[in-house]
C-alpha cells in the first residue's frame, strides 16, 4: 500500500510543484497516475521513491515512511525508472545479479526468478551481452526485470510500456493484473489512455501539481460527459 | 562557411553550458564572471610565478632564449597531449554525431567545425601556458614591436598542426572499426595504441641528441645562447618560430612566419583531403559498426552466485570505468602509467647526460637517505602521481542521468560513497606501490620506513577520495553527451590538483619546521594529522549524506 499524505513540493520558492497532494493506492489495486507534460507525475514519482525530498506532508510504503525510515521503505518497492539507459557497460546478468545483491535475493531463488523473468520477456538469450547492445525495448525490459526480481510488494513504474514490443506490453500488464490479483499493488505513470483504462482499477489526474480527479473511469464519465470519448474527457479535465 | 561557424558555435555551447552546469552557474552571468574569472587568475598567477623564477634565472646566465625554445616546445607538446585525448573524443564520442548524420551538412563543414572545437580547447589552454610566458619574456627582455607581432603568429600557429596530425592519426585508427566486431575492446585499443604510437616517437627523439659529449655540452651551456642548440631540429615549426622570436630582423622574422604558415597551410589542405576520405568511414562504423560484442553462450552457474554488497557495488564501479575507455585511460590508468612515465622521463634525462643509471643509484645511497626530508619527498611525490586519479572526483558525475539510481535502491548513500571511493583508494595504493617501489630502487631504504611511509600515503590517498566525492556531490556533472565531459572537460578536474598542491606545501612546512627530527617520529606526527584530517572528513560525509545527494536528481 502506498499512502501520500498532504504532500508539496517546489523547485523554486513560491512555486508549487505539487501541491497538498493526497492519494491512497491499496493492496490489490491498479493505480494509473495521468496528466500532462509538466503536470508533476515525475516529481511525485521521485518524491514516492526518495529520489527527492518531500517539502511538507509524508509517503509511506506499507507503513514505513519513505522520510523517516528510507532503507525500510525503499525495500518495499521495485521501481522502473522513465529511462532504461542504467549500467549500459555491464551485462544484462552482471545488472541482474547487481540488483538481486542489492535486495538480498536468496542464493536458491536467483536463478529460477531470473530465468522467469528473462525468458517471459524474451530477452534470457542476450543475459550474456552488455545492456548498451540492446534496444531500447530490450533495455526497458532489463530494468523491468532488475526491478521485479526480489518480488516487492509495490511496483512503482514510469511509462513502463514505452519501447516495448506488443507481445512484451501484453506480458507486462498480465503481470500486473497477476500482481494484484495477489493482493499487491501497481503504481504506474502513463499517456496512453487506453492502457489505463484497460488496465486501471482507478486512476489519478494531476494538472499543474494538484490532483484534480481519483476514482474509476465509469465514476470519470459519471462525473464528466457521459458519452465523450477518453480523449475528450482527459482534455476537459486537464485544460480547465 | 557560415555553416560551419555555427556548428562550431553549438558544439562549443553545448560543453562550456555542461561546464556551466556543472559549477551551478548556469544562469548568473556576473557570478559565472567571477568564478572564471577566479580560476584563470589562480592558474595565470601559478604560471607567472613559475615562469618569472625560471627566466629570471636564465636571464643572469645570459641563457634566456632557451625560454621561448622551452615554450614553444611545450606548447607543442601540450597540444599533442590534449588532442590525443581529446580528439577522438570530440570527433567519434560525443552523442551529438548520430544526430547530424542526417543534416543536410557537407562532410566538410562538420569536420572543421569538430576541428574548430579541438582547437579553441587548445588555444584556450595555450594562452595560459604559451602567450602569457612568452608575454613575460617580451616584458623581461624588453623586446621590440617585432617579437610581439611574432608571438602572436606563433602562439596562433603552432598549435594547428600537432592537433591536425593526431587527429589524422586517430581518424585513420579509427577508419578500422567498421571491420571490427568488438567495438568497446576496439576503442580501447585505439587509444591505447594511440598513446603507444606518441609514447614511441617522444622516446626515439629524446634520444636524438644523446650523441653530444659532456664537453660539447658544456661548451654550448657556456656560450651565449648557446643552450638554444640543444632544442634544436626536432619539429620544424618550432625551430622557424623560435628563430623568428630570438632574432633582431624583421625580414628573418617574416620568413620565418611565413614557413610556419606554408607548412600549417600544407598540413591542413592534407588533412581536409584525408579527413574527408577517412572520417565519416570511421564515425560511422563507430556507431553503428558491428555492435558491441555478442554472443549467445549459456550463462555460467557461477554468474548465479550471490555476493557480498559491497564487492558487487564496487565491482561494478570497477567494471564501468574498466569498459568504457575514456574513464579508463583517465581514471584507471594514469595511476599506473604516470609514475613509470616519470621514471623512463628522469632515467633517460640522467642517462642523455651521460651518468648511469648505477651511478645514480650508488650516488643516491652515500647519501643518508633514511630521514624526514627524504621521507617528506617521496611523499610529496606521491601526492604529485596520484592528483592525476579522477576516480573518486568523478564518481558520481560518472554515472550521469542514472545517478539517481543511488537514491532509490535500499542501501545508505553513505555506504554508496564509501563503495564508489573505494576504486579511487585502490588505485591511489597502487600509485604509492610503484613510487615506493621506485624509491626502494633509488635509495635502497629501511623496510619499516617504507612500511610507513605506505601508511601514511595510503591515509592521504583515503583522506583525498572522501574530500573529492563530496565535491562532485557538490557540484555534480550528471547532464552529459560524451564521457569526455565529465573525464576531462570537467573544472572539478582542479580539485584533486589542489589538494595535492596543499597536501605538498603542508609537507614542505613540516620539513621546514621539523628539520632534524626523527624520520619515525616525524612521519608519525604526519600520519596523526592525516588521520585526523581524514576522520573530520568523513564525519561530514557521514553526517551530510542526504543533504550532498540534493543535486542528484
Amino acid at each position: 500500500m502506498i499512502e501520500i499524505k498532504n504532500v508539496s513540493k517546489s523547485y523554486v520558492k513560491g512555486k508549487k510543484s505539487v501541491e497538498d497532494l493526497n492519494l491512497e493506492i491499496k493492496n490489490g489495486e491498479i493505480f494509473g497516475f495521468l496528466g500532462p507534460n509538466g503536470a508533476g507525475k515525475t516529481t511525485t514519482i521521485r518524491m514516492i521513491t526518495g529520489i527527492l525530498n518531500i517539502d511538507d506532508g509524508d509517503i509511506l510504503i506499507d507503513g514505513k515512511s519513505i522520510k523517516k525510515e528510507p532503507l525500510e521503505a525503499k525495500k518495499n518497492f521495485g521501481f522502473v525508472p522513465d529511462s532504461p539507459d542504467m549500467f549500459l557497460k555491464l551485462k544484462g546478468i552482471e545488472y541482474l545479479m547487481f540488483m538481486a545483491d542489492i535486495y538480498d535475493v536468496p542464493q536458491n531463488k536467483r536463478k529460477e526468478k531470473i530465468e522467469e523473468l528473462t525468458k517471459k520477456f524474451e530477452i534470457y538469450n542476450q543475459l550474456n551481452n552488455q545492456i548498451q547492445s540492446y534496444s531500447h525495448g530490450m533495455r526497458q525490459k532489463i530494468v523491468i526485470c532488475g526491478a521485479l526480481l526480489s518480488e516487492p510488494k509495490n511496483w512503482i513504474l514510469d511509462e513502463p510500456m514505452t519501447g516495448l514490443d506488443p507481445k512484451s506490453s501484453y506480458d507486462l500488464k498480465e503481470m500486473m493484473r497477476e500482481h494484484a490479483k495477489s493482493g499487491k499493488t501497481v503504481f504506474f505513470s502513463t499517456h496512453i489512455l487506453e492502457v489505463a483504462e484497460k488496465l486501471c482499477d482507478r486512476v489519478g489526474i494531476i494538472n499543474k501539481g494538484k490532483l484534480v480527479f481519483v476514482g474509476t473511469f465509469e465514476e470519470m464519465k459519471q462525473k464528466f460527459k457521459e458519452n465523450a470519448s477518453l480523449e475528450d474527457l482527459f482534455l476537459e479535465i486537464t485544460e480547465k | 562557411m557560415n555553416k560551419v561557424i555555427k556548428l562550431t558555435k553549438i558544439f562549443l555551447k553545448n560543453s562550456f553550458s555542461n561546464m556551466d552546469a556543472r559549477m551551478g552557474i548556469s544562469t548568473k552571468s556576473k557570478s559565472k564572471i567571477i568564478v572564471y574569472g577566479l580560476l584563470f587568475l589562480y592558474f595565470a598567477g601559478l604560471i607567472i610565478f613559475l615562469g618569472y623564477n625560471l627566466l629570471d634565472g636564465l636571464i643572469a646566465i645570459h641563457q634566456e632564449t632557451i625560454f621561448v625554445g622551452m615554450i614553444l616546445f611545450m606548447i607543442f607538446g601540450l597540444a599533442i597531449i590534449q588532442t590525443i585525448f581529446s580528439s577522438i573524443n570530440i570527433l567519434y564520442f560525443t552523442k551529438d554525431s548520430e544526430y547530424l548524420l542526417p543534416l543536410p551538412l557537407k562532410p566538410y563543414q562538420i569536420i572543421l567545425a569538430r576541428t574548430n572545437v579541438m582547437l579553441i580547447a587548445e588555444y584556450l589552454i595555450i594562452f595560459l601556458v604559451g602567450f602569457i610566458p612568452l608575454l613575460m619574456y617580451g616584458i623581461l627582455t624588453g623586446a621590440g614591436i617585432i617579437y610581439y607581432l611574432t608571438m602572436i603568429f606563433a602562439v596562433i600557429l603552432l598549435p594547428i598542426l600537432p592537433v591536425l596530425l593526431i587527429s589524422m592519426l586517430v581518424m585513420f585508427i579509427m577508419s578500422f572499426a567498421k571491420l571490427t566486431k568488438n567495438r568497446n575492446k576496439f576503442q580501447l585499443f585505439a587509444m591505447l595504441l594511440i598513446l603507444a604510437i606518441i609514447m614511441a616517437i617522444s622516446i626515439s627523439t629524446s634520444g636524438m641528441k644523446q650523441d653530444l659529449t659532456n664537453e660539447e655540452m658544456a661548451q654550448m651551456v657556456v656560450q651565449a645562447n648557446g643552450m638554444i642548440e640543444l632544442v634544436k631540429g626536432y619539429v620544424p615549426t618550432v625551430d622557424y618560430l623560435m628563430e623568428a622570436l630570438t632574432t633582431n630582423s624583421l625580414f628573418t622574422a617574416i620568413v620565418e612566419v611565413l614557413k610556419t604558415l606554408g607548412i600549417t597551410i600544407l598540413g591542413f589542405i592534407i588533412y581536409m583531403l584525408i579527413a574527408q576520405k577517412i572520417y565519416f568511414k570511421g564515425l560511422v562504423g563507430n556507431l553503428f559498426g558491428g555492435g558491441a560484442s555478442s554472443s549467445n553462450k549459456e550463462i555460467n552457474q557461477k554468474e548465479y552466485r550471490n555476493s557480498k554488497l559491497y564487492k558487487s557495488y564496487v565491482g561494478k564501479e570497477f567494471k564501468n570505468m574498466a569498459r568504457n575507455p575514456v574513464f579508463l585511460m583517465q581514471c584507471l590508468i594514469p595511476a599506473i602509467l604516470i609514475p613509470i612515465i616519470m621514471v623512463v622521463v628522469v632515467f633517460a634525462g640522467f642517462n642523455s647526460d651521460g651518468m648511469g643509471l648505477e651511478q645514480i643509484t650508488q650516488m643516491a645511497q652515500q647519501m643518508p637517505t633514511n630521514t624526514f626530508f627524504i621521507a617528506c619527498i617521496i611523499l610529496g611525490v606521491i601526492q604529485f602521481f596520484t592528483m592525476f586519479i579522477y576516480v573518486s572526483i568523478t564518481a558520481v558525475s560518472r554515472d550521469g542521468e542514472n545517478a539517481v539510481f543511488m537514491k532509490y535502491i535500499p542501501v545508505s548513500l553513505y555506504k554508496q560513497y564509501i563503495y564508489k571511493i573505494i576504486p579511487n583508494i585502490i588505485m591511489n595504493i597502487v600509485t604509492i606501490l610503484v613510487t615506493l617501489g621506485m624509491a626502494e630502487y633509488l635509495l635502497n631504504l629501511p623496510v619499516i620506513t617504507l612500511i610507513a611511509l605506505f601508511v601514511v600515503a595510503t591515509i592521504m590517498g583515503i583522506l583525498q577520495s572522501i574530500a573529492m566525492i563530496i565535491v562532485d556531490l557538490k557540484r555534480p556533472k550528471l547532464n552529459w553527451d560524451s564521457e569526455y565531459a565529465v573525464a576531462k572537460q570537467n573544472l572539478n578536474l582542479v580539485f584533486p590538483v589542489l589538494l595535492s598542491m596543499i597536501n605538498i606545501a603542508i609537507l614542505v612546512g613540516f620539513v621546514y619546521l621539523l628539520k632534524d627530527i626523527n624520520v619515525y617520529i616525524g612521519v608519525g606526527i604526519l600520519g596523526i594529522l592525516y588521520v585526523i584530517a581524514t576522520f573530520i572528513t568523513n564525519k561530514y560525509l557521514y553526517n551530510k549524506q542526504y543533504e550532498l545527494a540534493e543535486k542528484i536528481i
